[in-house]
């Protein structure tokens, strides 16, 4: 299989130079990404596959949320009767912690997955993004949904993909947009209201997932082997952890995040 | 047998009368030689004696004059007064001066007196002094000496003493009483001068003024300089008198290697200041010579040239040619003879000379001929043919930017292609850091399509203002179908000349066929349509009137012949009628720039209404729509002619073109021309069209891109003899034959005409001349419609434009405010401004010569520009030039001088030659840019009253002639509206004005001597009305300052009370 991979890769390759060396730019455009193009998922057996749930805890004591002043937007202060606070720092009173990623660090080896059809949403809600953290696969659609009663831009401030910075009216259709590299995370801004942030997420498999209002999270359907898997949170930086997961295994795991000394 | 004794050969074969006759030779040859080498191989000798003796003559005759014309001064009241002055002055300083002087001589008297016994003390003194510095500190030896100079200090001298008795006394002096007094002498001595000077410093004053006046009142130079000279002239020294010019770059030029050696002078002794001073002028007359050619005496006839051209810099061969170090015969000197390259140029071309350095002036001063010969190259259409270097290259530029545009817009599409893919790649990479550099790329790649954008966007208003220059010599040919009545077109290709004798357009040798072929084409080229409207006639008289009075004369012209009124700038009208279609004379007074159609330089054809309603937009295209609906780039939306649009209202435009199809001869009649709709025709036509290169004079379909077919002729006046096509001539040329019209060579024989001059003067004149006896095909050259004059204006301009044979720092490329004065011209003359205005002191414009302008009617004269830069605020003058009507709406009439007939039309410049205009004229009147608003002191409540009393005072009446925005006042009205000042006038030159308006434009309808100048300032010279008494400050300053403060309200309360309007309000 994987032989058949390299020699067809090669050959394209080989290919695209020679009609590189033609000077025919175009059709080499149109093959460069036919000769890395993704691979095709790797097999996975459904029958032996298991799982890692857990939470995520907050050892100390939380800061005070900041409240955030939307005077500017009068319409969006509306929606937001009882006031709205700063996500970066979600903690409930079991302190657990929310919006925090977990994910496959290490341990996939060399696999291919499929990219999910299904596209991933950041709505905009009283200029609040919704979710706060939305996690991806590379190439998986993330729509962008406007549901305000203003002009929102998108600005994604990512280290390893593409910049862009569309801007979003009122009423405007969804945008539509992929990255196409791993990056955990990118910032993702509004310029015209710059309380407004979240953070994407770029995985290449699909085993990663975001803490819930509990600190709850899981990531299913991982076949059994050894895995690093990290933790990562806008404020607190990441910490890792190694787990086994043996045939239809499920594992319990536990993240805690100190405040900076 | 025997020998026989003959003679002793020595004796026998003797060789004295051998000898003999050879001495005699040597010596001829001594005497010869000894001749040549001083009168023949030295003419310049002669010459100097020559010289020397008229000029003495002229001197001697000189000095009883000016002895005569010094008496005259001498005698006049005011130096007689000076000189009483003088007198008296002397006089009453003289006994304080006889006093000074016996003080004086006292002080002297007592310097002397000490002067020995003080220098033998104090030689004493120093070099004991001496010896104890030698002595080594603390030493005993050291002590003795000091004790020598305390006794040598202490010795007494015995002075005799003169004193003031007259006596002589004894005195005992040691060196300190000695030193003292010398000291005390000598200031006493320095304050007895100054007193002096102090005291006869009166008189000497008058002195100076009196010689001051005598050097002022006399005119030409003085008896004892004038003796001086002759002195001079008389002991003049016969040798060779030289200039030599080492410039910084030598190089290889006419020069030559070692810099340049001029000896000109050793003959034109007149020229050397040394001779001749500078501020004298020696003219043949005075010399009492009557040709040049025998006596080239005269001093420079045109010394102004000398100082901006000064002979220690520029010698004389630079300017004139000719070989300047040759001083063995005139035509060595003068170069010419065949190996010398730059022959002194003949007399009525000499000022080729100036073109060599000036190309790149338009309008060179002193140089009228060779302006005349720039004129000509563009208004005859040489341009239109042959490339010259500075003069209009429009149509190159535009190619070029479009050609850029092409370029870029192509590039850009490669550039969009290419970041899709290089995000792609770098989507995909394998590895992070490859992701960021093609990630990178792309936005680079982003950044510069921007920044091509950018570009196309610059190109495309710089093609806009290029099309906005461009202009065409000829009519656009595109328009004919409307303009031209068909029978026409073939008889005017053939007759040119006859039809219209001071037409632009040259005549072209063309057979029958090749005339009908042409028009066929032309014709058949032209645009179809859409068809003009109808338009109603209009009222022939009142057009006539339209046509004298609007200012149409200054470039066109009336009547027939020696009865032709009006400028030579544009055409005759005298026979448009039998031309022209009056519906399409309509459109062409209303605006001549107005297109049938607009082209598109991209798609390379004629937009029509269907390209617009592709897009949905109405067919509308000026200057101010002129992006092409379907790719957005800058369209040609005007006709390409300097005409500019006379904002006349349609029913003035109705009523001139009504009077203009009334101008053609009553028998006017032309045969019918099938022809013209023969489509077998077009091939030759176009063929024949592209030959004869028709397209550099008109627009033409399928040769907008049409270059020059002409050879260039930037430095046609070096061009080798040899490379001139002389074709079967060059023999006849040679031994200088005169030739016939057709160049067949006559019998008669003349100087020879193979150079230059002689190539550019037969080619002028006929250039069918070289076509004789040629075998191969005709020269395309057509005969131009010149005059002799023209042909010596254009020889002379052929002539200079040489490549560069100077050092470089030798060019005129001013880099300062002379510059924009360069630039400046060549717009003034593109456009005829001289037509309408004088801009220059001392050169009429076409206007001041009509017969309608004389007398009492220069008042209907549009304004000198003379001072144009020191009057108005740049800024204004920009907006002025944009829009002279001054008014978005109201655009039939003139922005400034609503009152004036003659109309300030609008001529659509492009940015860059309003700035260039804006500038030259900022420059002729020396005005610093950018200019800054001098801030005018705010006027007091009372200093208004005062100024509007005096506004309105019976002796000022100021709104009587100046415009009020009345209309029935303002049409009797002779000046501008005050409410105009702020913005357009400079404070310092209103002031002038005021004060004095004849010194700034002679003739002006502005009365001068309404102020006086009382001490420091200026007063109102009528009654001044009772307020201002007590009033210290300027009026004229007060008078500007409230103008320049004038608001429409205080203008109307001003009318209120002014004793000229209908308004009841009492003046004071």
């Amino acid at each position: 299989m994987k032989v058949r991979f390299f020699a067809s890769a090669a050959c394209l390759a080989g290919m695209a130079l020679f009609l590189v060396s033609c000077g025919k730019k175009e059709e080499t455009a149109e093959n460069a990404p036919a000769s890395a193009a993704q691979p095709a998922a790797t097999p996975i057996d459904m029958a032996t596959v298991g799982s890692v749930t857990g939470g995520v805890k907050f050892d100390g004591v939380a800061p005070k949320p900041k409240k955030i002043n939307m005077a500017s937007e009068p319409a969006c202060a509306a929606a937001h009767p009882g006031g709205v606070v700063d996500p970066e720092v979600v903690v409930d009173a079991k302190n657990n912690l929310a919006n925090v990623i977990v994910y496959v660090k290490e341990g996939l080896g060399d696999r291919a997955f499929d990219t999910p059809k299904q596209a991933a949403e950041l709505d905009q809600q009283g200029c609040m993004y919704v979710p706060h953290i939305v996690a991806v696969m590379t190439g998986q659609s993330i729509t962008v949904k406007n549901a305000d009663q203003t002009t929102h831009n998108i600005h994604p401030s990512p280290k390893n993909n593409r910049e862009w910075n569309k801007s979003q009216a009122a009423g405007a259709p969804d945008i539509t947009d992929v990255f196409a590299r791993e990056e955990v995370a990118i910032p993702v801004k509004c310029n015209v209201h710059p309380w407004m942030k979240s953070y994407i997420a770029v995985f290449k498999h699909p085993y990663f997932a975001v803490s819930g209002a509990d600190g709850s999270f899981t990531i299913k359907d991982l076949p059994p082997g050894t895995y690093t898997l990290e933790a990562w949170h806008e404020k607190y930086g990441t910490s890792d952890q190694t787990v086994t997961i043996g045939a239809k295994e499920a594992k319990t795991v536990t993240f805690t995040f100190k405040p900076a000394a | 047998m025997p020998e026989v004794q003959t003679d002793d050969p020595i004796q026998r074969k003797s060789l004295s009368t051998a000898i003999l006759v050879s001495s005699f030779l040597l010596v001829l040859s001594l005497v010869w030689a000894m001749e040549d080498e001083f009168f023949g191989l030295r003419p310049w000798r002669g010459y100097q004696l020559r010289f020397t003796a008229a000029y003495s003559k002229y001197l001697k005759q000189q000095i009883p004059k000016q002895e005569n014309a010094l008496k005259a001064i001498e005698s006049s009241p005011r130096y007689q007064e000076l000189l009483a002055a003088r007198d008296a002055a002397q006089k009453a300083a003289a006994s304080r001066l006889a006093e000074i002087d016996a003080e004086t001589r006292a002080v002297n008297q007592q310097q002397a007196d000490i002067s020995d016994a003080f220098t033998t003390a104090r030689g004493k003194v120093q070099a004991l002094t001496y010896q104890v510095e030698l002595a080594r500190k603390g030493s005993s030896s050291r002590a003795s000496r000091e004790k020598d100079v305390e006794e040598a200090r202490a010795e007494k001298y015995t002075v005799e003493a003169h004193l003031p008795g007259g006596k002589i006394g004894k005195e005992e002096l040691d060196f300190a009483a000695l030193s003292d007094k010398f000291v005390s002498l000598k200031a006493k001595k320095a304050e007895l001068t100054l007193q002096r000077v102090a005291v006869s410093k009166e008189a000497s004053d008058l002195s100076a003024q009196l010689e001051e006046y005598k050097k002022e009142q006399l005119a030409g130079l003085g008896p004892e300089q004038l003796r001086s000279l002759l002195r001079a002239s008389a002991d003049l020294p016969i040798e060779i008198r030289q200039i030599n010019v080492n410039p910084s770059n030598v190089g290889l030029n006419n020069f030559g290697s070692g810099g340049l050696v001029d000896r000109c002078q050793s003959c034109h002794l007149g020229m050397d200041k040394a001779v001749v001073p500078v501020t004298m002028t020696v003219t043949k007359a005075d010399l009492g010579v009557s040709k040049s050619h025998d006596a080239p005496f005269t001093s420079h006839p045109q010394p102004e040239l000398l100082k901006a051209h000064d002979l220690e810099r520029f010698g004389c061969s630079p300017c004139h040619g000719g070989n300047g170090r040759a001083v063995s015969s005139v035509e060595k000197a003068h170069g010419r003879y065949e190996h010398w390259l730059w022959p002194l140029y003949h007399s009525e071309n000499f000022e080729a000379g100036c073109q060599q350095c000036h190309s790149s002036d338009a309008w060179t001063q002193y140089a009228p001929v060779l302006n005349r010969g720039k004129a000509l190259y563009r208004s005859r259409g040489c341009i239109g043919c042959h490339k010259f270097e500075g003069f209009d290259d429009q149509p190159e530029q535009l190619q070029a930017s479009r050609q850029m545009i092409k370029q870029l817009e192509q590039q850009k599409k490669e550039n969009e292609l290419e970041v899709p893919r290089l995000n792609k790649q770098a989507d995909n990479a394998a590895d992070n850091d490859t992701a960021h550099a093609l990630y990178a790329k792309a936005t680079n790649l982003t950044v510069t399509i921007s920044k091509i954008d950018a570009r196309v966007e610059q190109l495309d208003r710089r093609a806009e203002s290029l099309s906005r220059e461009a202009k065409k010599v000829g009519p656009d040919l595109k328009e004919i179908r409307m303009k031209l009545h068909k029978e026409w077109v073939p008889y005017w290709l053939g007759h040119t000349h006859e039809f219209r004798p001071a037409t632009k357009m040259p005549q072209f040798r063309l057979k029958q066929d090749e005339v009908e072929a042409i028009a066929a084409f032309v014709w058949q080229s032209a645009l179809p349509g859409p068809a003009l409207p109808a338009q109603p006639a209009g009222n022939a008289a009142h057009g006539k009137e339209l046509l004298q009075t609007r200012g149409c004369l200054a470039c066109h012209s009336l009547g027939e012949g020696a009865n032709s009124v009006g400028g030579d700038f544009a055409a005759n009208l005298s026979r448009v009628g039998e031309k022209d279609r009056y519906e399409y004379l309509v459109r062409w007074v209303h605006n001549p720039r107005e297109r049938t159609r607009p082209y598109c330089p991209f798609e390379k054809r004629d937009l029509g209404p269907e390209d617009y309603a592709r897009h949905g937009l109405p067919f509308v295209f000026d200057l101010d729509h002129s992006r092409c609906p379907n790719d957005g780039h800058e369209l040609e939306v005007q006709q390409p002619t300097v005409m500019p649009n006379l904002r006349l209202s349609i029913e003035d435009a109705r009523d001139v073109a009504s009077f203009i199809v009334t101008l053609k001869r009553s028998n006017a009649s032309y045969a019918p021309a099938p022809f013209m709709d023969d489509g077998n025709l077009l091939e030759k036509g176009k063929a024949l069209v592209r030959n004869y290169g028709c397209a550099g004079c008109h627009e033409i379909a399928g040769f907008e891109d049409e270059g020059r077919i002409g050879a260039e002729l930037t430095t046609e006046g070096s061009k080798p003899i040899d490379r001139f096509d002389f074709g079967r001539l060059t023999e006849v040329a040679k031994r200088g034959i005169i030739v016939q019209a057709d160049g067949s060579p006559t019998k008669k024989e003349e100087e020879s005409w193979y150079d230059q001059r002689g190539f550019f003067l037969h080619k002028l004149v006929n250039p069918a001349v070289f076509d004789y006896n040629r075998s191969e095909a005709t020269l395309k050259m057509p005969k131009p419609n010149v005059t002799a004059d023209d042909i010596t204006a254009l020889t002379t301009f052929l002539l200079g434009s040489v490549d560069p044979q100077f050092p470089p720092e030798y060019k005129y490329l001013p880099a300062d405010q002379r510059r924009d004065i360069q630039e400046g011209w060549w717009i003034v003359t593109k456009y005829n401004c001289m037509g309408c205005h004088q801009i220059q002191v001392g050169q009429p414009s076409i206007l001041q010569t009509l017969p309608m302008y004389q007398a009492e009617n220069k008042a209907n004269l549009p304004p000198a520009l003379t001072t144009e830069g020191a009057r108005v605020d740049p800024k204004w003058l920009e907006g002025f030039l944009k829009n002279p009507a001054q008014s978005a709406t109201d655009t039939n009439r003139n922005g400034v001088r609503s009152y004036l007939q003659v109309r300030m039309p609008t001529f659509s410049f492009s940015e860059g030659e309003i700035q260039k205009l804006v500038r030259f004229f900022a420059a002729l009147s020396s005005q610093q840019s950018p200019y800054m608003t001098p801030k005018l002191e705010p006027l007091t409540a009372a200093e208004r009253d005062l100024a509007r009393g005096l506004f309105t005072s019976k002796a000022a009446p100021c709104l009587k002639c100046h415009a009020t925005g009345n209309p029935a006042h303002d049409k009797i009205a002779s000046a501008p509206n005050f409410l105009l000042a702020r913005e357009r006038l400079k404070a310092a030159w209103t002031e002038r004005w005021i004060t004095d308006p004849a010194k700034i434009i002679p003739g002006t309808s502005m009365p001068s001597g309404l102020f006086r100048r009382e001490g420091d300032r200026w007063v109102f010279s009528g009654p001044l009305p009772a307020s201002f008494h007590g009033y210290t400050k300027d009026h004229a300053d007060l008078l500007v300052r409230y103008m320049f403060q004038l608001t429409p309200e205080e203008q109307r309360a001003l009318l209120g009370r002014s004793p000229g309007s209908n308004g009841a309000g009492g003046a004071n």
